[in-house]
């Protein structure tokens, strides 16, 4: 676990196309009895308020991750296509709130 | 976070809180609480049925679509494209749900309702448990998977696409299905009675909550949607359910109070359906050699079930007062307290499977 989050060649490809930014964060999902957890989503944008990030100049891009995220031994990688295409974070188990 | 060197589980605390923890017993007052309204008061409940559109209730409309509308709009349909990722583990949970899980609790709960508990429970009641037990049994769950799958230490990707797979599969599957297993019960249920229902209750809140999703993410970011939106929206869910729950009791005061022991009865099936279907996609997970943070969340999607739907439904076809929206209604109050006993059989067993996948 070397890296911050480790970034697939093409999900590499697929964020330097959009502006060379990751966020790396947690999405949180409610239950329907109540309780809620949360998962770990991947975005080529910049997070609404940076100081909650760590940020980190990574592999030729500005990565702002979660500090629950960082040296997990998490993978970004890109799948999907046209409106489908987005990028997903391997690795990750489903969080406490 | 990384499960590679992480042994321990997370404690049933740190994902639930008091309110999801205790269910049961809030499910128990609210059925207390609508007895004792539609006893002391029956002038609310009766002045609220009367409130009908093309025989739809407005107020069970509207509470219905509250409990519903919250867990569709966090459906990330994007995920969808990672069918691929885990063919394992999405054709058990794929098979498991649509394969076998209807079919199994339509012949569980016959066999109980129709023969077991024959000298104890009316045909006529009979057969509206078991319409009650066929739409629990047509309907995975949505929503608390997140939580179960959490308390498993499920795999995050994993769990979205089962979901977003389950609720696309659910839009075209349920209708059929039920109508299918109706007809084989000689339950007869018109089929624009059913189609309604599907429309009101799945289609509608699916296109209002995709549509809300991607129009406030457009325009506010998914980082607000998260934190802002669905943070305000996210609780009515398990609000609306106990409002719905108070509403329903209100009108089944009658039932219950002449036939208290039939909430027992009712239970044993569906305990007894939860357990087997978890068995069946965890031990075939076993078989295949599924790691254990796939084959823990694949497990529990078909084990609990999207009560919210199957509530709505019965309602919709059978009526409040009917034994369909009592036999819905005993899945909610058993659904904790079994779910929580299939987190500790999942993370008592997982040395029994290969090392997570990441």
């Amino acid at each position: 676990m070397d890296d911050v989050i480790e970034i697939e060649e093409n999900a590499l490809a697929y964020i330097k196309q959009r502006g060379n930014v990751l966020t790396v964060r947690l999405s949180p999902r409610h239950g329907c009895c109540g309780g809620s957890a949360n998962v770990a989503v991947a975005e080529a944008i910049s997070p609404k308020d940076p100081s909650l990030f760590q940020r980190y100049h990574h592999q030729g891009i500005t990565l702002f991750t979660d500090p629950k995220l960082t040296y997990q031994g998490l993978k970004i990688n890109v799948e999907g296509f046209w409106k489908l295409r987005h990028l997903y974070v391997e690795g990750a188990s489903v969080l406490a709130r | 976070m990384s499960m590679k060197q992480d042994t321990s589980s997370p404690s049933t605390a740190e994902g639930m809180g008091l309110f999801e923890r205790f269910l049961s017993v809030w499910v128990a007052l609210a059925i207390v609480a609508g007895i004792l309204l539609g006893q002391l008061a029956p002038a609310i409940p009766e002045a609220l049925s009367r409130l009908e559109v093309a025989q739809v209730s407005i107020p069970i409309a509207v509470l219905i679509w509250a409990m519903i509308f919250p867990m569709m709009a966090q459906i990330d349909f994007t995920s969808i494209a990672g069918v691929r990722r885990q063919p394992k583990g999405l054709t058990i949970t794929t098979a498991v749900n649509w394969l076998i899980k209807p079919f199994s609790m339509f012949a569980i709960a016959w066999l109980f309702f129709m023969v077991i508990f024959q000298p104890f429970i009316p045909e006529a009641l009979a057969s509206q448990y078991l319409a009650g037990a066929i739409l629990l049994g047509a309907a995975p769950c949505t929503a608390m998977v997140f939580v179960w799958s959490y308390l498993t230490r499920g795999d995050a990707a994993y769990t979205l696409v089962q979901v977003a797979l389950n609720d696309l599969i659910m839009l075209f599957a349920f209708a059929p299905i039920v109508v299918f297993l109706l007809g084989i019960s000689n339950i007869q249920v018109p089929w624009n009675t059913v189609a309604l229902s599907v429309v009101l209750y799945i289609v509608i809140p699916l296109a209002a909550g995709y549509i809300t999703r991607q129009s406030l993410i457009k325009k506010r970011g998914a980082e607000w949607y998260d934190n802002v939106f669905m943070k305000r929206v996210g609780p009515i869910t398990p609000i609306g359910l106990i409002i719905t729950l108070v509403m329903l009791f209100a009108f089944q005061g009658e039932v219950i109070l002449n036939n208290p022991l039939h909430i027992v009865l009712i239970a044993i099936p569906l305990i007894i359906q939860t357990f087997l279907i978890f068995f069946i996609a965890y031990g075939w997970a076993k078989v295949w050699r599924v790691p254990h943070n796939i084959a823990a969340p694949g497990a529990m999607i078909g084990a609990s079930n999207f009560f919210e739907l199957a509530v709505a439904a019965a309602i919709a076809l059978f009526g409040m007062q009917s034994g369909a929206a009592l036999a819905t209604v005993v899945g909610v109050l058993v659904e904790v307290p079994l779910m929580l006993a299939l987190v500790r059989i999942a993370n008592k067993t997982r040395r029994h499977f290969p090392a997570d996948a990441h």
